[in-house]
């Protein structure tokens, strides 16, 4: 295991019990991320691509096995520290947005921050300098409802970042966009990656959303096959 | 933004169904309060000390039957009474009242009286004009104030209970009882107007002490036990409680309804609460995705649900609270009702009301927050 990882898994297995089946997500897998990587993540539907997302990023739990993010087994947190964890360590971009329509652009890149000891004035330059980074600093009072799809993800990918984390972690993240609007929130992604050294893991279908980033693997029957 | 302004946000966040949920929570608790209110009116005797040194003598029979006038020097003649004086019930429809008239008018000796009515303040010469015109009778403050009544004004009414109609010249106004509504006149005058019966409506009785009362009621039992009148003395504080008991069915009603009143409001309450966490499940995975505990989220449903209980709380208990306050309503109820005032235990009861409300409506949707895992919760469908 090299330093320079940042993401370590071993022998990473989850099941469902159906009842008597027993379904089988994620088969033993063994991965390295390193820091500032850009992996995408493919493969058929159903193949445990979001499964193995959600362990990385500590909102679901492997039945066994290892995922060390830097030094930290987040297999091995409670739930309060799980969340503490996801707070100060990852970004979350999904397919849907899923910004909450109740509160200006300004105000979702600002929820993660709430729960930060930062001053409200440090809270204001840090959602602005994201939000200039996405180029939406002219729509910060904008409701989600007044923003098209492509700003939405972009406000999204703002909210992610806005915590400094190592981790952003994205579940197709262009699924319901058009191909332009795909573009620039995978430029943005991309810039993420490469000029401020985020390792960022994205969930795709699409091979052109791929080649953005730095490395692809695939996953078939919640195995790596490459 | 802060937390509460994301809490206050998230609760407007449907404005119309906040509303209606604040307005049934306002409208159910101002209901309440108002039961609660009318039933202390209708079941709190008015408590003086006078009360418990009088004693109320009737027929045993009962409270229509007449007593014979020649009971008075055998009463008075038992140990432990200080006082008595004829207290007849005229019951008679003011003129102008169209079927009730709110305050009563009693008969009595006027001289033997004054004893008994110690609290009530009546300047020395209305008293003399009183003592020394038949005719004449003194009124309440408030029967005087209510009908624009002044000294020398006549008051004419229509017997209901007796044969008579009676007509009395105002000689005094009195104020400083327990109710200053009722008019008292001469016996003579009524007993005149009914052709000399020899008979009284009750006797009117006080106690020397406050711990000899029971037993002088005993002793005017017993004096008259086995005669053609038998009586029933008892303090003026039981002879009101007797009325209050009557009272007791209306009680158990009222106490019925407010109970209603109050599972009605939990439902209204619970559903909201239940329907506004429901279709915010996905977001508040999300939150939980961004680093939010779920204690958090647990304080996020309870602020919401105690804000809205509070509210209307504050706007039913309290504007019955105002209203109460700035309604005349003994006019308005012609004089059924005349405290009808608001406690502070009444206000207390509707908010503790709404704070149990906020509570047992937080319960299911918190439940369902902690049972439903990050993943799970982003699966929801909006
Ligand atoms: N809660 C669950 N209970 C039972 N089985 C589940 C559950 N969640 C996922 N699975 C199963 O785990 C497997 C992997 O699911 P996952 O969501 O990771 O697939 P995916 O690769 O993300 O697919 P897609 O591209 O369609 O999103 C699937 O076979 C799915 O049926
Ligand atoms: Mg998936």
């Amino acid at each position: 295991m090299s330093p320079s990882n940042i993401v370590t898994i071993r022998e990473l297995s989850k099941e469902y019990r159906q009842g008597e089946i027993d379904v089988v997500a994620l088969n033993n897998i063994s991965l390295d991320i390193a820091q500032g990587e850009f992996l995408t993540l493919m493969g058929p539907s159903g193949s445990g691509k979001s499964t193995l997302l959600h362990i990385i990023a500590g909102i679901d739990r492997p039945t066994k096995g290892i995922c060390r993010v830097q030094d930290i087994d987040v297999t091995k947190l409670n739930e309060s520290g799980l969340a503490d964890w996801r707070n100060q360590n990852v970004g979350f971009v999904f397919q849907t947005f899923n910004l909450i329509p109740v509160l200006t652009a300004f105000e979702n890149v600002e929820l993660p921050l709430l729960l930060t000891r930062l001053s409200a004035k440090r809270r204001r330059e840090q959602v602005k300098t994201a939000l200039e980074l996405v180029g939406l600093a002219d729509r910060s009072k904008h409701l989600p409802r007044q923003l098209s799809g492509g700003q939405e993800q972009r406000v999204a990918i703002a909210r992610a970042l806005v915590t400094d984390p190592k981790l952003i972690v994205a579940d197709e993240p262009t699924g319901n966009l058009d191909s332009s609007s795909a573009q620039e929130a995978l430029s943005i992604l991309q810039l993420l990656s490469k000029q401020i050294g985020k390792t960022v893991i994205m969930v795709t279908h699409d091979p052109k959303a791929a080649a953005f980033g730095s490395r692809s693997i695939h996953l078939e029957k919640g195995e790596l096959t490459n | 933004m802060t937390i509460a302004g994301f809490i206050a946000r998230n609760a407007l966040r449907n404005k119309r169904r906040f509303l209606l949920s604040v307005s049934s929570v306002a409208v159910s608790l101002f209901l309440l309060v108002t039961l609660q209110v009318a039933l202390r009116e209708l079941t709190n005797p008015i408590n003086d000390e006078g009360s418990t040194l009088r004693i109320i003598v009737r027929n045993k029979v009962s409270l229509a039957q007449p007593l014979p006038a020649r009971q008075l020097p055998t009463i008075e003649r038992i140990p432990g009474v200080a006082a008595i004086t004829p207290f007849s019930y005229y019951g008679g429809l003011y003129k102008g009242d169209e079927k009730f008239t709110s305050f009563a008018q009693f008969a009595v000796d006027p001289v033997r009286a004054l004893d008994l009515l110690s609290d009530a303040k009546v300047p020395p010469e209305q008293l003399k004009a009183w003592i020394a015109d038949r005719t004449s009778a003194i009124v309440g403050k408030m029967t005087a104030d209510r009908y624009k009544l002044k000294i020398g004004d006549r008051m004419p009414f229509t017997g209901q209970i007796y044969p008579c109609d009676l007509e009395f010249k105002i000689a005094g106004i009195y104020e400083g009882t327990a109710d200053d509504r009722n008019v008292m006149f001469h016996q003579k005058y009524l007993d005149e107007s009914l052709g000399n019966p020899g008979t009284v409506g009750t006797w009117w009785v006080k106690a020397s002490s406050v711990e000899e009362a029971p037993l002088i009621t005993e002793r005017i039992n017993k004096a008259f036990a086995n005669t053609s009148a038998e009586v029933r003395a008892e303090t003026e504080r039981a002879f009101q409680l007797g009325f209050v008991s009557m009272w007791a069915n209306i009680k158990i009603l009222i106490g019925g309804i407010s109970m209603v009143v109050v599972f009605a409001l939990l439902l209204v309450t619970v559903s909201t609460m239940s329907m506004a966490i429901r279709e915010r499940f996905r977001e508040l995975a999300v939150l939980k995705a961004l680093g939010f505990r779920r204690r958090e989220l647990f304080a996020f449903i309870l602020a919401e649900s105690f804000g809205l209980a509070t509210l209307g709380a504050f706007f039913g208990a309290g504007g019955a609270w105002l209203l109460y306050r700035s309604l005349d309503m003994p006019k308005l109820t012609s004089g059924m009702f005349v405290v009808f005032e608001v406690t502070p235990q009444m206000l207390a009861l509707a908010f503790t009301i709404a704070a149990v409300l906020g509570l047992l409506s937080a319960i299911a949707p918190m439940i369902g927050v902690a049972r439903t895992s990050v993943v799970q919760g982003l699966k929801t469908l909006d």
